[in-house]
């Protein structure tokens, strides 16, 4: 049990947008008739004016809290020179599910590796549903706000033992409760692969390739690599599987069930195509089914062939959330499966279509407890690691899946966003992703560098940590086990008393 | 129109039944996946313990949660009535669990309605904890022997409007619906469960338990009980509450039981499309319906057996389009009616039917029309006849086994063995084994079988089977060395020894062949040269075709397999240190004298006979160890269905070779990266799934989805492939299939531009007759899908009459050969000479007698190109 406490998590390091002007919720506007007194650097809390050669800038508009902050800048101007409103650009960005305020507290966190002090929802987004209805109900009645007792952060575990058969397989164990999830080579750049990856592996936990192939440059991080094996087997070698130490079946995605991997051709570039061993500019497509597998015990022979290449290595089984997922999910179990991961409908980049993406497949918050409570049942749930995916966007969302019946989560779109992600959805549009994340364009992929995408990966996932192990302490608990199953630490909307 | 008003009234009939069945708002289905099936009849009554061997064999099919067997057509002495009895009662099988229960069903369902001729409780062992892995105590069984008192039947008939009916036929009625009360009163799947019918049918049975298949013979005491047709079923389930007993396969109608792989998607459809006649589920599986609708079409609709074979699996696009106008006429009919009640998605159902009507007992075997689960069928003549059909062609092998074992009329292999195409204008995707009765008196049948359109599927006649029970005299004028076979072996001339054996089955007889493989056998054991000579040439003799004359092949293949494991058992064992031998023999015993090869070790022998198919006991494991501690060269023989031969090894594996004997597993080289695999004889399942360089050589057919993801390597299949062969192949994978497909070849195929390394498919569409002569197939392309979705590679397909046309072609385009084409696959077609004996100029290139030129006879399909693709403009990469 002391293991984990021997792990030692990077430092925050901080890391500003690569963007000159990053996009924030305020605006001050500051008129000519400012007499540079100062008196605004001086009291504003968060760096917003800096004084230059006797003038006074407001530098850093996105880090204004607006009408959240203690001492108001516009309303101590002995001169009133300076004026609040709201950025117009900051309204347009996003969506229901990824509001413009949840998109710049992840960027504040992936900057300072620390959850917004004010002026921002950094909990919940808009959508009306799901994770936006659920509020966790702190025993005192508190709401989530506020900090709760103190003590090293290293008493709290968080950490994830994935192999719970205790089988021949590789004991492993996660620092954190969450893993990458699977972005191919091809739908994103290689940076940002490896930035995610490098940014999990200090974190001690995994990161997912994807289907579209193990790109060589990702073997210095092979413990920490889980290699999927998806319908299409792009890329999918004896070696690749050898090579690490969670092998993944993606059967299906929750933001396209029935549907199979697609690239589009145009990110077929020739990099692309000589990693998935394909041909050039034409869309690549993988089947729906994994052809061999028509049944369950096709699928166990699956498996059992995955572990005659690697006898030690962990299998998880990605599936998405039909209404038969609980039969789907002990059905894995006694195939030979350590995870299950559920992945869910709100998930998803561009590249699923809407229709698939916002019609289909059952959220992960009605998936999540049908399947614990079925596990239970069984006499089989502490036999196996229960991964929930599918629009996890805050350590919030994190905290209420787990109290639903999770061991942990695994994210995706989250990583992008702490990479500056505006959620334009023009993935599906080809190279052309504006912020360089999901490309394959030479020049674009250039707006990324390495060190930076890490730090910035890394920085928000310690911000998530700080607030699950302060959310966990609120709960009375010493571990995120505690949570697991617990709804009653949970409350929705819809339900509760008025 | 009498016709019309019968169904029109037994439908009608039914409905007071479902007035009080609990109705749910839904259909729910307990989806189970896929499960491991295997049936056989035979034309003499057989023991219950052969159904035993098939069934452990599909162990990793099934999870131990549900087993049954049916058998059918009996000894009446076994069952202690008479002979009359036994064909013309029904008989009633009632499986109770809670005491006390069968007093009050024979009380309101039983004394009232039937005569009772005969009635017994099962024996079974006494403690059921007895049987090693059963949990479940499995149910008491209670069998009637029983027949409709008159006067209830004429009341019955009278009540029901059932006038038009045959005695018989309201009779088969009357069980039916009292079963039916049976089920609602005693048995609720979601709640109270009491006791239930197992069958209800004439000269059959059903026992279910919570367990495997053939724990089921071991607790009721089946291996010696004796029948006609065996099915079983190994039960996949994965939902709780199913795990009852009832809820095991096989399931009823009347006169049939039914066992079922798959799991198809439209439960809820097929439910709604029964209920409308009045047919309702009890027990939420799929395969409840599945025998729900063969009910309805053979015994309430009266439909041949061609038409009930549509009504589930109609043939569809291409397929349709080649049959014969009027077949299309009544198949569209009945497509119009009952395309709601077909079932949908991956199912294969294997059904033991007593056809009453003719006398006859039926194992039929139908499977998807998308042909999603695996299914093999083989056909055995001789004095005693069988017929099997099974998941995996390994069992089907076991079973032989299991019954020659016992009766040595029974050969080890079958003389055919084949997949069917589902759905497909050619076979129907279904085969029917019949069982009819010889003469009087005569336990014995004569056993015929036939497709979906009533071709009879024969084996060459005039071919007398070995009979190793009988006692052979060698003359005794006859010297020791009556074979002159010593040269071959001081000279070294494998391939001498080899044409001397076959030129000798001319001439001798079944003595001589055995005697002269027991000299073959001497040599052979006499030294590492003299039994490389004997090993090549016998491995030859299994791998080639070539005529054997009045004998059967598959006696003489059997007669040489047991050679061979015979010699490959006399090698020093592993854990003997001292002896210095080229060739080590390891089995299970001697695993864990498990260590690399010394400097004169060469080969590793692995006698798989008794490792376990997968997990980390099994003898791929072993092998893939044995790999890291140095050996390179493996032979591994006696194997029944053991998996995953060459996964494992890593990358960079170039000169490691394994030769594979005997019935070979499922997921062969999948995932190989420079190694080479012999598989002599035929090949199963996932071959070469992801397969990155290296080399396979198949002597015979190979199954389904084989090359699946590959990115390269050679591979040689001498026979067909099943369906799904190639999907999502990229990179550069070279193959050669001589026989044909059955569909969906080359889907998604992405492998380049072949004349430009990339990758491609030589399609040659021909087959050996029994003489071994090599004559092409009816079409070298039967499938409706060939090269789908494709953007890279090609398919060579030698197709000399242009058969091949665009309606199966989707995304791909069929062009004539170019010159450069020839040269590319033309060194493969050499090595394919070379390893097959498949001549170039005397067989492939040769049409009706005529040499023709290679671009008269080869065409190529390769993709389209893709419109978006030139407008993209690739000069951006250069292009």
């Amino acid at each position: 049990m002391n293991r984990h406490n021997k792990f030692e998590f990077p430092e925050v390091i901080k890391t500003p947008s690569r963007f000159r002007n990053p996009i924030g919720k305020y605006r001050l506007n500051r008129t000519g008739d400012c007499i540079a007194c100062g008196k605004c650097v001086e009291i504003c809390p968060y760096g917003v004016h800096v004084m230059k050669r006797g003038r006074v800038f407001v530098k850093n508009h996105y880090l204004c809290v607006g009408p959240d902050c203690p001492e108001p800048c516009h309303e101590a101007c002995p001169v009133q020179a300076l004026s609040l409103k709201r950025n117009p650009d900051f309204d347009v960005m996003g969506d229901f599910r990824w509001p413009p305020d949840l998109l710049a507290s992840t960027w504040h966190m992936a900057e300072f590796g620390e959850m917004p002090q004010a002026g921002l929802e950094y909990r919940i987004g808009d959508s009306g549903g799901g994770f936006d209805k659920l509020r966790l109900k702190f025993k005192d009645g508190a709401s989530g706000h506020g900090s709760g007792p103190d003590g090293p952060d290293e008493d709290v575990d968080l950490g994830l033992d994935l192999n719970r058969r205790n089988d021949n397989a590789h004991r492993i164990r996660a620092e954190v409760p969450f893993y990458g999830g699977g972005m191919s080579y091809g739908s994103v750049s290689i940076t940002t692969m490896l930035s995610r990856i490098k940014a999990f592996a200090a974190l001690g936990t995994f990161c997912c390739t994807g289907e579209g192939g193990y790109p060589d440059e990702l073997k210095p991080y092979d413990d920490n690599v889980i290699t999927q094996v998806a319908t299409g087997l792009f890329g999918v070698k004896e070696e690749t599987i050898r090579r690490v130490k969670i092998v993944e079946f993606k059967y299906a995605q929750g933001a396209k069930p029935g549907l199979g991997g697609h690239l589009l051709g145009d990110k077929v570039t020739p990099g692309v195509a000589r990693m998935r061993e394909a041909v050039v500019g034409y869309p690549l497509f993988s089947p729906f089914p994994f052809h061999s597998v028509y049944s369950v015990e096709d699928h166990k022979k699956h498996v059992d062939w995955i572990k005659a290449i690697n006898p030690r290595a962990l299998v998880s089984v990605k599936v998405s959330t039909p209404n038969d997922v609980d039969m789907v999910a002990v059905g894995s179990y006694y195939a030979g499966a350590h995870i299950i991961h559920l992945d869910g409908s709100y998930g998803g980049t561009g590249a699923a279509p809407d229709i698939a993406k916002k019609n289909i497949a059952m959220p992960i918050e009605y998936a999540i407890p049908k399947v614990h409570r079925f596990l239970q049942d069984e006499g089989v749930r502490d036999k196996i690691t229960v991964i929930a995916s599918g629009g996890l966007r805050t350590p919030h969302d994190v905290a209420k899946i787990i109290a639903l019946g999770a061991d942990g989560v695994c994210t995706g779109t989250a990583d992008l966003v702490a990479l500056e992600c505006i959620r334009c959805h023009n993935c599906e549009s080809g190279r052309g992703c504006a912020r360089g994340i999901a490309t394959t364009d030479p020049e674009l992929m250039k707006l990324i560098e390495f060190e930076w995408g890490t730090q910035r990966v890394l920085n928000m996932f310690l911000a998530w940590r700080k607030e699950l192990i302060r959310i966990i302490r609120k709960f009375g608990m010493k571990s995120l086990k505690e949570l697991v199953g617990r709804t009653d630490c949970l409350a929705h909307l819809d339900y509760m008393k008025k | 129109m009498q016709q019309d008003q019968n169904i029109l009234s037994i439908i009608q009939s039914r409905k007071s039944l479902l007035k009080d069945v609990p109705r749910a708002r839904h259909y729910e289905t307990e989806a189970e996946g896929g499960c491991g099936v295997t049936g056989f009849a035979c034309s003499i009554p057989v023991r219950g313990k052969h159904i035993f061997e098939p069934s452990k064999q599909m162990h990793n099919r099934g999870n131990g949660r549900g087993g049954g067997i049916a058998a059918m057509g009996f000894d009446h002495r076994m069952l202690g009535v008479s002979g009359e009895i036994l064909e013309k009662d029904y008989l009633l099988q009632i499986a109770t669990l809670e005491e006390g229960v069968i007093d009050d069903l024979e009380q309101r369902f039983i004394e009232p309605w039937f005569r009772v001729d005969f009635s017994e409780r099962i024996p079974h062992v006494t403690d059921y904890r007895d049987i090693p892995g059963l949990d479940v105590r499995p149910p008491d069984v209670w069998r009637f022997f029983l027949r409709v008192k008159p006067d209830v039947l004429k009341a019955f008939m009278a009540e029901k409007g059932l006038k038009g009916l045959s005695k018989r036929q309201a009779e088969d009625e009357f069980v039916f619906q009292n079963s039916f009360k049976i089920n609602k009163t005693y048995y609720d799947a979601y709640g109270k469960q009491q006791a239930f019918v197992l069958s209800h049918g004439r000269n059959f049975f059903i026992l279910k338990i919570v367990g495997y298949a053939e724990q089921v013979v071991q607790y009721y005491k089946l291996d010696d009980f004796k029948a006609h047709i065996w099915i079983a079923h190994q039960r996949y389930p994965t939902k709780g509450r199913v795990w009852h007993p009832a809820g095991a396969h096989p399931f009823i109608g009347l006169n049939e039981a039914l066992v079922h792989n798959g799991d198809f998607a439209n439960y809820h459809s097929v439910a709604e499309y029964l209920s409308q006649r009045n047919v309702y589920p009890l027990f939420l599986t799929d395969t409840e319906v599945s025998v729900q609708l063969f009910d309805l079409y053979s015994r309430t609709y009266g439909y041949p057996m061609e038409y009930v074979i549509e009504a589930l699996a109609p043939t569809m696009e291409r397929d349709f389009d080649q049959l014969p106008p009027e077949k299309q006429q009544a198949y569209r009919a009945i497509q119009a009616t009952h395309i709601h009640g077909s079932p949908d998605g991956p199912w294969f159902f294997i059904i033991a039917r007593n056809d009453t009507q003719n006398g006859r007992l039926q194992l039929i075997g139908i499977t998807d029309t998308a042909m999603l689960r695996p299914q093999v069928f083989a056909l055995h003549d001789g004095q005693v006849q069988v017929g099997l059909i099974c998941s995996e062609k390994q069992a089907i092998d076991a079973t032989l086994k299991s019954l020659s074992e016992e009766d040595p009329r029974v050969g080890t292999a079958a003389d055919r063995y084949w997949n069917a195409r589902g759905g497909s204008y050619t076979d129907g995707g279904a085969f029917i084994f019949n069982l009819d009765k010889n003469d009087q008196g005569s336990l014995e049948r004569r056993l015929t079988c036939e497709d979906k359109f009533g071709r009879e599927i024969k084996v060459t006649e005039g071919k007398v089977p070995y009979l190793p029970g009988r006692v052979y005299y060698t003359m005794e004028d006859e010297d020791r060395d009556r074979f002159e076979i010593s040269n071959f072996f001081e000279l070294q001339q494998p391939d001498l020894l080899y044409e001397y054996v076959k030129d000798g089955i001319k001439t001798w007889d079944y003595a001589d062949t055995m005697d002269c493989l027991r000299e073959i056998r001497a040599w052979a054991l006499k030294g590492v040269a003299h039994f490389e000579v004997a090993l090549e040439a016998l491995t030859r003799l299994i791998d080639h075709r070539y005529p054997t004359y009045d004998k059967k092949p598959r006696s003489i293949l059997q007669m040489v397999n047991q050679t061979l494991e015979t010699i490959f058992r006399h090698f020093p064992s592993l854990e003997m240190e001292d002896e210095k031998a080229t060739y080590r023999l390891i089995d299970w015993e001697t695993r864990q004298f498990f260590r690399g090869p010394s400097n004169k070790e060469k080969v590793l022998v692995i006698d798989a006979s008794l490792f376990t198919p997968e997990g980390d006991h099994c003898d791929s494991r072993l092998m893939a160890e044995a790999f890291y501690r140095g050996w390179r060269r493996f032979i591994v023989f006696a194997l029944k269905g053991q998996r995953f031969h060459g996964c494992g090894f890593g990358p960079d594996t170039g000169g490691v070779r394994i030769d594979v004997y005997g019935s070979s597993g499922d997921y062969i080289g999948s995932g190989i990266d420079g190694l080479s695999i012999y598989v002599h004889g035929n090949a199963q399942d996932q071959l070469g799934q992801i397969m990155k360089s290296g080399r396979m050589v198949i002597y015979g057919d190979t199954g389904q989805t084989f090359m699946y993801g590959a990115k390269g390597g050679e591979v040689y299949v001498m026979g067909n492939a099943a369906g799904r062969p190639l999907i999502n192949a990229v990179g550069k994978p070279r193959v050669v299939i001589n026989g044909t497909c059955l569909d969906y070849l080359g889907e998604s195929f992405m492998a380049g531009d072949p004349l430009n390394g990339g990758g491609f498919v030589i399609l040659n569409g021909v087959e050996f007759d029994d003489e071994g002569h090599v004559r092409p197939q009816a079409v070298p392309y039967p499938g409706s899908n060939l090269f789908s979705l494709a953007s890279g590679g090609a398919v060579y397909v030698r197709d000399p009459f242009q058969t091949v046309d665009d309606q199966q072609l989707n995304a791909g385009e069929i062009v004539g050969l170019e010159e450069k084409d020839w040269d590319l696959i033309l060194p493969y077609l050499r090595e394919n000479e070379r390893l097959f004996g498949i001549s170039i100029e005397k067989d492939l290139l040769k049409v009706r007698g005529e040499t023709k030129g290679p671009l008269d006879v080869y065409r190529k399909v390769r993709p389209k190109k893709a419109a978006d693709v030139e407008e993209d403009g690739l000069e951006e990469w250069g292009k």
